[in-house]
């Protein structure tokens, strides 16, 4: 009687590990969860010291605080790591064109295993970039409303606002007539707020006319060299995150693709794995019963 | 590098916060009492009229002073509270001495005149029991 081998008896071990890893690799690659939940973060306030920061100094100033928190660390490493990653991969891309044989399916197969690791740091990173772009709209919304809030104090502050520049206009058009008048019918000199005031009004009007020229201080320019305001500023930096989550959304559709092609790739390895292995086999290939019939004609 | 570049922007930021945090505290507050001691001389019996006169001279000037620190005052800008709100309201009441000034006439005049009391409503007025 043909004694049906098993599997593994003649299997080559390499194969074997194909056999059961291979599928191992696609089901991981199927069920990893999109994105690990991290630990690290980033927490930048809307202060009232933020709001008041120079336009063109705001994007610095925050990109700075970025990169000193755990998430800019996180996402630095994560960057470097991944152009490490990249390099291996183009390495063993090489090294599987210049292999033939047992040796080329191994390669094949790690190869395989750099390319889902690739795929997972690829998520984390865009989980962290994800992370930092949504805290940086939400910072740069809060900031925004705290503008509104600070142009709009409550209900009738147009009414007072409008009542305060009446007064200013109208002290402002008569402020010399006032000390002309008070003056001349008075024995009494200049008071000392008066006379500091003219003297710190002329210190104060030099260091605007520097802080005017001064490029840090010089407003955003928009399209057409259009100068935006701070408001526009801030809009303009939350459009530009979204922008950005946007392109991360897309990115991250590559990578399932990416990890699909993977998968299949993984499946495909195995399958050629098994019918090189079942081309060496010994056992039948057919097991029909009528090629078995001459067995039970003669006894 | 990184360090001297990371210490200068904190020193930045300080300034600013500094900057941010600096307000006129009370402009108002100090010309509402200087202007109800004002009123408190214009409207003094016990007062002989050189002494009223000498001391509203002296209190012009100080209200000339503050009524200016108030009208200059940016944190006082859109501020709704009821102090801010009804001092904004009647220029001639609150800032009585650039308004006298302005007018070429005495506080008290200019002040009784806001309340429609003048030299001809006195005059023509009736003493009577009501």
């Amino acid at each position: 009687m043909t004694r049906i081998p098993r599997f593994n008896q003649h299997c080559d071990p390499g194969v074997l590990r194909l056999a059961f890893v291979t599928p191992l690799l696609v089901a991981s690659l199927l069920l990893t969860p999109p994105a690990m939940a991290s630990q690290v973060n980033w927490s930048p306030q809307s202060s009232e010291r933020l709001v008041k920061l120079p336009t063109n100094y705001l994007k610095k100033s925050l990109d700075n605080d970025f990169a000193q928190s755990s998430l800019g660390e996180a996402l630095s490493t994560s960057e470097e790591n991944i152009s490490l990653k990249g390099s291996t991969l183009a390495d063993l891309q090489q090294a599987i064109a210049s292999s033939t044989g047992d040796v080329r399916l191994e390669l094949r197969h790690e190869f395989l295993a750099e390319k889902r690791a690739y795929l997972d740091m690829m998520t984390e990173r865009n989980a962290l970039r994800r992370q930092h772009l949504e805290t940086k709209r939400n910072l740069f919304e809060d900031m925004l409303d705290h503008l509104s809030q600070q142009e709009n104090t409550g209900p009738g502050a147009e009414e007072v606002i409008a009542n305060q520049e009446a007064a200013l206009e109208r002290f402002e058009r008569t402020y010399a007539d006032v000390d002309r008048n008070f003056f001349s019918n008075s024995m009494a000199p200049e008071s000392r707020y008066a006379q500091q005031f003219t003297k710190n009004m002329q210190a104060i009007e030099q260091l605007v006319a520097r802080i005017e020229n001064h490029k840090l201080n010089a407003s955003s320019m928009g399209e057409e060299e259009i100068p935006m305001t701070r408001k526009e500023h801030l809009r303009r930096l939350v459009s530009d995150a979204q922008a950005e989550i946007s392109i991360i959304e897309q990115e991250e559709t590559i990578l399932g693709y990416m990890a699909k092609l993977v998968a299949l790739d993984a499946m495909d390895l195995a399958d050629d794995g098994l019918d090189a292995e079942l081309a060496d086999s010994d056992v039948t290939r057919s097991l029909q019963p009528a090629t078995s019939v001459s067995y039970f004609l003669n006894n | 590098m990184l360090i001297q570049s990371f210490k200068t922007m904190l020193m930045a930021s300080a300034v600013i916060a500094f900057i941010s945090t600096v307000a006129q505290a009370g402009t108002l507050e100090n010309l509402e009492r200087e202007r109800a001691q004002t009123v408190n001389y214009f409207l003094d019996s016990n007062l002989q009229p050189n002494e009223r006169h000498a001391r509203i001279e002296v209190s012009k000037r100080r209200l000339i002073d503050m009524e200016r620190m108030v009208l200059r005052d940016n944190s006082l800008r859109g501020k709704t509270t009821p102090i801010v709100r009804r001092a904004f309201l009647n220029y001639d009441v609150t800032f009585m001495a650039h308004s006298a000034t302005e007018k070429n006439l005495t506080m008290l005049d200019n002040w009784l005149d806001q309340f429609s009391v003048n030299t001809d409503s006195l005059m023509s007025a009736k003493i009577g029991r009501r």
